[in-house]
């Protein structure tokens, strides 16, 4: 059974797939016309590899294990959440496809059974947050939901060494212009202080020694982010058209 | 790609890193570990000045803080003598295991070493191994000790085992299936034998054992993370269970925030209590509701309990 997109499967086909005005959707009594694609930009390729989190990326064979089992694919049902096509994308460098993912590829909820399942060794859930990490710096994709939280959270646990939970929660929920009805705050706060698991304010929980390292931490977080990003303007910025 | 995770020495009292979550919000769980393993004979020796692993978060923004984290509580663990971290959020044994991985290569290790010192606090030498508190009381006790331990069977309860993702998950980082002492990656079974010696009717082909619970994106992304954890309630339900017995800490809160959506989206009929392991098996071995802080649960167990007969 080869691997084909099911989209492409179930489309209407009374819609021509016209792609730079050529008839390339192959009925059965019509002849593909062959196409030469020139937009394709291995920097994308090239920069994932670059990256710790995505260098496994060129050992993917395409075989779709991962998406097979991908939870938000199979079990939730978004049929457009196909990381083998996003790995895919990135290895041959189409960007313009890439970029109609934006809105989806950050829904990764990282549950690794991809990494687990893949014969080839890809930490597919790695590889799939550095495409989205692509796309977000070269401006193809808005910041999304899930990188707010990963900056809250990353920035709440410096803080102090640990999470401050309720702090996260209320700056989070802040972030994304939603408030918790008072009333339903207080309860959840009375029942959590009751039981002493609120370590929030005065009764967050400090690590000794935590001052120097986490400065140390935060002045990492900078210089990666920096190195990251000037890794990309160095290798062209957004591609485009590469010859 | 690396052939299984080694397990050094193994210590008889390893290391614990309670992670963020036990000392907050998994009050209940890290109490009622503490009851278990101290009546199993077991104990564990708590890494005082531990930092959050940084979970599946902050490797999205960098490398090396991602590493750093979770090493500096492996190098206080091993600044303490001991070759094994035993922690009972799924979410911390991966980072601690995947951190593991990455200081393998010498490279990684000589930079994560530069950046602990730097923050003075102690290197790492990469020799600390992994477990979650799960594999830990079933190497150590295993089912047949803790069968001798339990003083009021669970007779009559149906548990759904619920396992979520990265209890095993993935094998790279934390060598199950082929390293002992470490579940089946696929097919985890731990929980279920511990549970039976209990006395508790558990469903060993529960179909959502090892399923996300969507807690990743509890807050940003609320679509995913309801239908999660309402997918593991409804299996429970369609299986007949009474409770789902969860080994992680996110998991529970996960689902355990979400009940009025669930309810909403479900119905009432589909809400089970949902309780984390060493909450029932400190119940089997004689304690109390109120001493397993089954009150803490926002599923309200004790009640349930309660109208089993469950003092």
């Amino acid at each position: 059974m080869p691997i084909v997109e099911k989209s492409l499967v179930t489309v209407d086909r009374s819609d021509r797939l016209e792609m730079e005005g050529i008839d390339v959707s192959g009925d059965w009594n019509t002849f593909l016309r062959s196409r030469v694609q020139t937009d394709l930009d291995v920097r994308i390729l090239d920069w994932v590899r670059s990256q710790p989190q995505g260098d496994t990326i060129s050992r993917c064979w395409q075989c779709g294990t991962c998406t097979a089992g991908c939870c938000l694919h199979t079990d939730y049902g978004l049929n457009e959440f196909n990381p083998r096509y996003f790995i895919y994308l990135a290895q041959v460098g189409y960007e313009e496809e890439l970029r109609k993912y934006a809105t989806t590829i950050w829904r990764c909820v990282s549950c690794n059974k991809c990494v687990e399942r893949c014969p080839k060794g890809v930490k597919v859930e790695e590889v799939i947050h550095t495409i989205g990490s692509y796309l977000e710096f070269t401006g193809g994709a808005p910041e999304s939901p899930a990188d707010r939280f990963d900056r809250a959270y990353t920035e709440n646990l410096l803080r102090r060494g640990v999470l401050d939970e309720a702090s996260l929660f209320r700056t989070y929920e802040r972030l994304e212009g939603r408030t918790m009805p008072a009333g339903e705050m207080l309860k959840m706060g009375f029942q959590l202080l009751r039981s002493g698991r609120l370590r929030t304010g005065p009764l967050a929980h400090r690590t000794r020694g935590w001052r120097q390292f986490g400065n140390v931490l935060r002045e990492k977080l900078k210089e990666d982010e920096r190195r990251r990003r000037a890794s990309l303007s160095a290798a062209g910025g957004r591609g485009g058209h590469s010859p | 790609m690396s052939a299984g995770v080694s397990r050094g020495p193994t210590d008889s009292v390893p290391a614990y890193y309670p992670g963020c979550s036990l000392d907050g919000l998994g009050k209940a769980y890290e109490v009622t570990a503490q009851q278990v393993l101290r009546r199993l004979g077991l104990s564990l020796d708590r890494i005082v000045d531990y930092n959050c692993c940084g979970a599946t978060e902050v490797k999205n923004l960098s490398q090396d803080v991602s590493v750093a984290l979770p090493a500096r509580n492996l190098a206080l663990a091993r600044s303490m003598g001991r070759h094994q971290v035993v922690a009972a959020c799924n979410g911390c044994v991966y980072s601690l295991a995947r951190a593991n991985d990455a200081v393998r290569e010498p490279a990684t290790r000589g930079r994560i070493n530069a950046t602990l010192e730097e923050g003075g606090a102690p290197t790492y030498d990469g020799e600390a191994s992994v477990q979650h508190v799960l594999e830990f009381i079933h190497t150590r006790a295993g089912p047949e000790r803790v069968r001798a331990a339990v003083r009021r069977p669970l007779t009559g309860l149906t548990v759904a085992p619920y396992y979520g993702c990265l209890y095993t998950r993935p094998k790279r980082y934390t060598g199950a299936g082929r390293t002992p002492g470490a579940d089946d990656p696929e097919h985890p079974h731990f929980l279920d034998e511990l549970l039976e010696a209990c006395g508790a009717k558990v469903l060993t082909d529960f179909s959502a054992k090892t399923i996300c619970c969507g807690g990743g994106h509890a807050l940003s992304d609320l679509d995913v993370a309801v239908a999660f954890s309402a997918s593991i309630l409804n299996e429970a339900r369609r299986a007949g269970a009474d409770l789902v017995a969860t080994i992680c800490p996110l998991g529970q809160i996960n689902i355990e925030n979400h009940l009025d959506r669930i309810r909403a989206a479900y119905g009432e009929e589909v809400l089970r209590p949902v309780v984390y392991f060493t909450q029932l098996m400190s119940l089997a071995f004689g304690a109390s509701v109120a001493e397993a802080r089954l009150r803490d649960n926002f599923s309200r167990p004790d009640l349930f309990l309660r109208s089993r007969g469950f003092a």
